[in-house]
């Protein structure tokens, strides 16, 4: 993705003041962090500052990176994964609430998935499946476990290799192989209940 | 996981190589070991079937397009800078100002914002009213100002006609004043004998103050019944004297 030269001086010219590289940087990387927020938080909004909040970090923090130690797409998404576990201790509170508001309908086997789905019969039109495919996707993603989640979102999504991830879950690549297996099979498992119960 | 040996192949390295396999990274043997695997052992086979279908729908799920504005406000947010090039490509030309108008921002506006405070314009109010007053007591009119000539000889012609108006004035004082003072002769002459020896008066001249006068003639009305002689005294007079008892009428000539 990067030219590890091209980012070094485009760093080097961020950290001595030079506000265009920095706007490249801005535009070479906000899609990137805004999806991995966006898939790991759920919410567009969450997302939204988020990934304001990774970039400020990233913008005091810019001299303490070395290109020499790895690359600056895992140095920016360690910062980007260490905000999104603070975010996640923060609202952990929020969630407890939120999942005991739905705990009966949860035990009494109601379909905590289908029910965001809508009749994916109805709609002829591709592209609004599509739409409707990628909601349910996210809404399992958001299911998982987060040690899961993340692994899965960080090799699936954005095609980070196992040595990278490894680096910024500090866990060996063993485990990273590991999580990510899990997780692509309890999505797997979360979305054929869900598409059964539907059918 | 139960740990089967299928093929050569424990559950544990099946499981080890579950990535390497849907990557496509596996050397030719090792996956025809770990296909032989998938198909023995129900838990691996069952287990490479849900991780390769929950890798199928993360790979259609698509990207989401962050906020038009997300750009903006991150640069906001660190550098300060609201950029405008992100909003419009085009940017917009400044128009040119003159030179006048560069001289009227420089000096007229913080001319006029002084103006504009309250004090100096009731300072300047103030000065107007008295200068209004001022010339509408010397007879000054706006629209005589319009009809002046600034000819040399003009302006000598009107230095004479204001001399000569000046003069004029002077004698007129004068001789009103001589007539009053000549009235108030005649009135002090006409007024009857008191009892008791009479004080001496002095005889004004050139008298210009009335005030003394005007004190007797009260004192006369207090006492209205007395007589009235209709006698003239000579008293200090200039040119003709032969002034009439009866009323006397003067003109000012002020212009």
């Amino acid at each position: 993705m990067e030219d590890v030269q091209v980012v070094a001086m485009l760093v080097r010219r961020c950290i001595a003041g030079d506000a265009a590289a920095w706007e490249e940087i801005v535009q070479s990387y906000n899609r990137r962090i805004y999806n991995l927020c966006y898939r790991f938080a759920g919410s567009a909004d969450d997302a939204q500052d988020l990934t304001q909040e990774v970039f400020i970090k990233m913008y005091r923090t810019l001299s303490s990176y070395d290109h020499t130690k790895g690359a600056f797409v895992t140095w920016v998404t360690t910062i980007t994964r260490n905000l999104l576990v603070d975010h996640f201790r923060k609202t952990k509170q929020d969630r407890m609430t939120d999942s005991m508001d739905t705990a009966a309908s949860e035990h009494e086997d109601a379909q905590p998935l289908s029910e965001q789905i809508p009749d994916l019969s109805a709609p002829p039109d591709t592209r609004v499946r599509q739409r409707e495919v990628s909601e349910t996707v996210h809404a399992a993603l958001g299911k998982l476990s987060p040690e899961l989640r993340e692994a899965v979102i960080l090799r699936d999504l954005q095609d980070m290799d196992y040595r990278e991830i490894a680096t910024v879950l500090k866990v060996p690549e063993g485990t990273v192989k590991s999580r990510i297996n899990r997780g692509r099979a309890e999505l797997a498992r979360l979305l054929q209940r869900t598409y059964r119960q539907v059918m | 996981m139960p740990d089967h040996t299928n093929h050569g192949m424990q559950c544990n390295e099946f499981d080890s190589l579950l990535s390497d396999a849907l990557d496509g990274v596996l050397s030719r043997a090792a996956l025809d070991r770990f296909q032989a695997h998938a198909r023995s052992c129900q838990a691996c086979g069952a287990l490479f079937a849900e991780v390769e279908a929950g890798r199928n729908w993360l790979k259609d799920l698509e990207e989401a397009e962050p906020p038009a504005s997300l750009v903006t406000n991150i640069l906001a947010s660190t550098t300060g800078v609201d950029t405008q090039r992100l909003r419009s490509a085009a940017p917009t030309r400044q128009p040119r100002i003159s030179w006048l108008e560069h001289v009227q921002a420089a000096l007229l506006e913080p001319i006029w914002a002084m103006v504009r405070q309250p004090r100096f314009a009731m300072s300047f109010g103030m000065a107007f009213f008295a200068l209004s007053v001022g010339l509408t007591v010397a007879g000054v009119k706006p629209a005589d100002l319009r009809q002046v000539s600034l000819r040399p000889s003009a302006l000598r012609h009107a230095y004479y006609n204001t001399q000569a108006r000046v003069v004029r004035y002077v004698d007129n004082v004068r001789a009103v004043y001589e007539v009053q003072a000549a009235l108030a002769g005649i009135k002090r002459n006409v007024r009857p004998a008191e009892p008791g020896p009479a004080k001496p008066t002095k005889e004004r001249k050139n008298d210009t103050s009335q005030q003394p006068e005007q004190k007797q003639e009260r004192n006369y009305s207090q006492t209205g019944e007395q007589l009235i002689l209709a006698s003239a005294h000579r008293g200090p007079c200039i040119g003709d004297c032969d002034l009439p008892v009866g009323s006397v009428t003067t003109y000012r000539r002020f212009v």
